[in-house]
């Protein structure tokens, strides 16, 4: 429950609150390219409706009473899953859950017969897991409910960079991102979370900067020169560089990625300890960003690899709080989405006009 | 159908079915183009008895009001590159049923790729497709490349001379690059020996590996798996290196590079015919005219989305992301490359660096598309839209209406003439509009826009990236080696 | 469609003090007392209840504002998701007599979502209702305890209770329904 401010009489000014009214007219979340800033606030003021029912004694309402929300992962991510069940059982969903081990996926099945199949058996919002960039798209195409993808190969994770959002708003005075220093380090390139965090965080107006080495920064620099002339309508610019110490210096966010043991094979890294070394989050790198800045991972951590144990359990890290928030944005999204009948145009992601 | 024109032939007074020989077709005022000659203008055509007997060039007062923006006759379409997946694949397509959408997209002759099920890779399989040829009663004429390798697989040669003596007009291993430049070798030696070409599809699948997209802005914005200029123009580069290598050996080698797509790689090619090389090369109507940003879910064409100093803009920024992106129909090898790679493709057919347009129409079934975009099989069916794309360029006036039809037909034939074995095949000679000629030839109206549907293309690979979308220049009737190939159902 | 006023800013100003009276009358005191507003009009409805009686009592009640768009039944029906207004009970609820505030009674499903929401949060001693409008058509057992006005309406009557804090003006007012597929109330 949020804080109010008590007015002359004693009484909270709810009602002056500003109350910009955005109607959401989006049947899918398939990324956060296709919101506009006030359609981010309102998930934003949701989640903070949201967080209120998860501080309250009975952590439950009827909201989605009776509704089927079913998961559907194509990768196993038993904490991403386990969020949005969760975030789904709050709102009092019946929760259906079909993982690559239990469906027919793995007897050859094709999205879309599963996908029919699910709509078939009664599946009203399907959430989304998939390896392939692109498929929840393909899933929206063929569903008659409400997708939410819940990260698609290297594409998005629309969730996830809400989630951070939030998160950020949550540290930063007035919830204010713009001028503030977002540094992103690590694998860049097969990065679903950076490429939702550009959206959002561009949109938020953050100075945004992502860091890695150059194998796994790949293709980053032609998109950030391609916005760097504020090119793209309700977006800013953001840098791209190889060195941590710029990325990081008077940085107010610090967020590290996962690197994976499968990049070394790839020939993309000589080694983990190399990477730790000239890239980790250590104490000392963190302590070139402004004092009070946070340090963000969006999890499973390789501790010792992109961030040393003492950073992560440090009191800057918010990685636990952004699990609680996963809760929260999921929570607000599924609900918001439930409530979308109307279908938007077919194309309102992606759309030009549907940025800002 | 003009209300001028007549057609009538043998068996019925209702007008000739496919395969039967065109009795009597007049058509008055119409707009000719002869790439033979190099002239177009208003004429007049009668074929009788399947031959073109009379082209009548009209002058002053009967040409007025005949222009070059209505009916067009010109010589049928000749397709250098085309997969009809018969045998093994005919879920995806047959010889019927490609040689029905060829002439519907106006093709009188089509060069089939060998990567069928099992390959192309001796007489037997060639007879097949001969045989189901003649089954489909289409007059549309099938020609065929071997393959390189016996299955395809790289590792020894196919039967090559007696693939020749049954008549294929060159060898590919096309679905992919021949495995290794030593066995590029043999075969350009070996075909050259026998007088024909090795048709290669140059690509580095080590660099393509899991690629989904051209290795470029729009791929870093969706999350695509690079497919980089770099695989395209190391190979071509092999390939030149190994063909200047063969050449001393074996003066007749010949190299023809199809369906290229990047800026470097057609410069490449470029320089090496300005060295005297015995290479050629094509283009396709998608590279021509569609960029890797219709992924995203552009629909403009690619010179559309050329900014003023030749790169590419930003579809986000224009704000021209219309249609649902990941779309697999898109999903092409080599995929769909920027508008700058586009509009060198272009000046390479322009230049006559590339000098014939192919349509790689690639069918496929919808148990292959619609999958996850990475997951797609590669390919678009294409052979009923070429025309209508290379008008869209002649709309634009990016290509002269000649230079369209010279790229369909004269381009592709002067190409195998230049196979010494090839060279006195009809596939080489003919593509004019010839007197007394068995009559081949296409009719369309470019004023006439027609509605691409799943229902409107006779493939079975309903593959295209253009359904949905109006193109010009509806086919009327083409008329291939005399006999009836296709007619407009309302004409 | 013609809105006929049936009562003025007067009027309303009126019934809030009457209700107030009537509040403290029936708890015999203010020991223990609470008001809620039901998002949205409710609550600047409650704000006037509890300044009514801190003005005849001298005694400050504690306000808390009740969101209850979570507890909706019909969420599947409606076309898009009603915006969250937010919820804020900023004392304890256990063993407190909580006096809902709303606008408009008609269906009673409203007020019975605000039990439900309520009851979330603890465990008051007892629920009390009060509203500006009893305008009938009850499809479930609920009555007010605390009326301002009754009005008897048709259904397809559109009821508007009109305050300065949301709407820029005071008044009530009644209207017929133009179109099928508008909602049958003023609000909900
Ligand atoms: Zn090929």
């Amino acid at each position: 429950m949020s804080v109010q401010a008590y007015g002359a009489a004693g009484v909270p000014e709810i009602d002056s609150a500003p109350t910009q009214e955005v109607v959401w007219h989006h049947r899918h979340l398939l990324d956060v390219d296709a919101l506009t800033w006030p359609e981010i606030e309102l998930i934003m003021r949701t989640t903070d409706e949201m967080k209120g029912i998860l501080a309250r004694p009975i952590r439950k309402v009827p909201a989605l009473n009776g509704r089927r929300v079913t998961t559907l992962f194509y990768e196993a991510s038993t904490r991403t899953r386990v969020s949005f069940e969760t975030a789904a059982r709050n709102l009092s969903a019946d929760v259906v859950s079909i993982s690559t081990a239990t469906s027919s996926v793995t007897k050859g099945e094709s999205l879309v017969d599963t996908i029919r199949t699910l709509e078939a058996l009664g599946a009203e919002i399907l959430v989304m897991r998939h390896s392939v960039s692109g498929a929840p798209y393909l899933a929206a195409e063929v569903f008659g409910g409400h997708v939410l993808n819940g990260g698609d190969g290297w594409h998005a994770h629309p969730t996830q960079a809400l989630l951070d959002l939030y998160t950020m708003r949550q540290h930063l005075p007035g919830g204010d991102l713009r001028g503030r220093k977002v540094a992103i380090v690590g694998d860049i390139l097969h990065s679903r979370v950076a490429r939702s965090n550009i959206w959002s965080l561009t949109a938020a107006g953050a100075d945004l900067w992502l860091c890695g080495p150059a194998t796994l920064l790949r293709g980053m620099d032609r998109w950030a020169t391609a916005w760097g002339d504020g090119a793209i309508p309700g977006h800013g610019r953001f840098h791209v560089t190889s060195d941590v110490e710029v990325a990081v210096r008077d940085a107010d966010v610090v967020m590290a990625l996962r690197i994976q043991r499968e990049r070394m094979q790839g020939g993309l890294l000589p080694s983990l300890r190399e990477y730790a070394a000239r890239f980790g989050l250590n104490a000392e790198r963190v302590s070139l960003a402004k004092p009070e800045a946070i340090v963000m991972h969006p999890g499973p951590m390789n501790e010792g690899v992109e961030i040393a144990p003492d950073v992560a359990v440090s009191g800057r890290a918010v990685i636990t709080e952004q699990v609680a928030n996963g809760v929260a944005v999921r929570m607000a999204l599924l609900y918001l989405l439930a409530g979308a009948h109307e279908t938007g145009r077919p194309h309102d992601a992606h759309s030009g006009e549907a940025i800002r | 159908m003009s209300p001028r024109a007549k057609t009538t032939g043998a068996a019925s007074a209702a007008g000739p079915k496919v395969g039967e020989v065109v009795e009597r077709f007049e058509l008055e005022k119409a707009w000719l183009v002869d790439p033979v000659s190099g002239r177009e203008g208003p004429g007049e055509i009668v074929v009788r008895d399947g031959v073109l007997e009379s082209v009548v060039w009209l002058e002053g007062e009967e040409a007025q009001g005949v222009t070059d923006k209505g009916v067009v006759v010109g010589p049928g379409f000749f397709d250098l590159h085309a997969h009809f997946r018969e045998p093994g694949f005919e879920d995806a397509e047959t010889v019927a049923s490609g040689s029905a959408a060829a002439a519907h997209g106006g093709y009188t002759t089509v060069a089939v790729m060998p990567n069928t099920s099992p390959a192309l890779d001796d007489p037997g399989v060639l007879e097949r497709i001969r045989s189901a040829s003649r089954a489909s009663g289409s007059p549309v004429e099938i020609l065929a490349f071997g393959a390189v390798s016996a299955g395809r697989a790289g590792e020894q040669l196919s039967a090559m001379g007696e693939l020749a003596d049954a008549g294929v007009i060159g060898y590919s291993d096309d679905g992919a690059p021949v495995k290794t430049p030593k066995l590029l070798r043999s075969a350009l030696l070996y075909a050259g020996m026998l007088g024909l070409p090795v048709v290669e599809h140059a690509e580095d699948i080590e660099l393509t590996a899991a690629a989904e997209a051209h290795d470029g802005y729009v791929a870093s914005i969706l999350g695509l798996q690079g497919w980089p200029a770099a695989a395209e123009v190391n190979a071509v580069s092999r390939d030149l290196g190994v063909l200047a290598d063969a050449l001393a050996d074996e003066p007749r080698a010949r190299l023809h590079l199809t369906h290229l797509s990047t800026a470097a790689s057609l410069d490449l090619v470029r320089r090496a015919r300005a060295a005297g090389l015995p290479v050629t090369c094509d283009v396709t109507p998608h590279h021509l005219a569609l960029a890797d940003e219709w992924i995203a879910g552009s629909r403009r064409w690619s010179w559309e989305a050329l900014s003023a100093d030749g790169g590419s803009r930003d579809p986000w920024a224009d704000g021209a992301l219309t249609a649902w992106p990941y779309n697999t129909s898109l999903r092409v090898n080599p995929p769909l490359r920027t508008a700058a790679d586009a509009a060198a493709c272009l000046a390479a057919l322009l230049d006559g660096t590339a000098s014939a347009v192919v349509t790689d129409h690639a069918p496929h079934t919808v148990v292959d598309k619609e999958v996850e975009f990475g997951r797609a099989s590669n390919g678009i069916s294409g052979i009923e839209t070429a025309l209508g794309v290379l008008l869209a360029l002649v709309d634009a006036g990016k290509l002269s209406l000649a230079g369209a039809i010279a790229a369909l037909t004269t381009g592709p034939a002067a190409i195998v003439a230049g196979w010494p074995a090839a060279a006195a095949t009809p596939a080489a000679r003919k593509r004019g509009l010839t007197e007394g000629a068995p009559a081949d030839l296409v009719v369309f109206d470019r004023a006439d826009r027609w509605a691409v549907t799943e229902a409107s293309l006779l493939s079975k690979g309903k593959n295209s990236p253009l359904i949905g979308r109006e193109l010009s220049g509806r086919v009327l009737l083409t008329i291939a080696g005399g006999k009836l190939a296709y007619e407009d159902p309302q004409a | 469609m013609t809105d006929r006023q049936i009562m003025t800013g007067e009027e309303i100003r009126r019934a809030i003090v009457r209700i107030s009276h009537e509040i403290v009358e029936k708890h015999a005191g203010t020991d223990g007392l609470a008001i809620v507003g039901i998002q949205r009009r409710g609550v600047p409805l409650a704000k006037r209840v509890a300044a009514a009686i801190e003005e005849h009592e001298g005694v400050r009640l504690p306000v808390g504002a009740l969101d209850i768009t979570f507890y909706r039944d019909d969420l599947s029906l409606v076309a898009q998701q009603p915006i969250v207004k937010g919820t804020d009970l900023p004392f304890d609820l256990n063993g407190t007599t909580v006096v809902l505030v709303d606008d408009v009674l008609y269906t009673g499903r409203t007020i019975r979502c605000a039990m439900d929401a309520l009851v979330d949060f603890g465990r008051p001693r007892a629920i009390r209702l009060a509203v500006l409008i009893d305008r009938g058509h009850r499809e479930l057992p609920i009555r007010a305890d605390h009326v301002g006005k009754n009005v008897p309406t048709s259904r397809e009557e559109i009821v508007k209770v009109h305050v300065e804090e949301v709407d820029g003006s005071e008044e009530v007012t009644i209207g017929r329904q133009l179109r099928a597929g508008e909602p049958a109330a003023g609000r909900q």
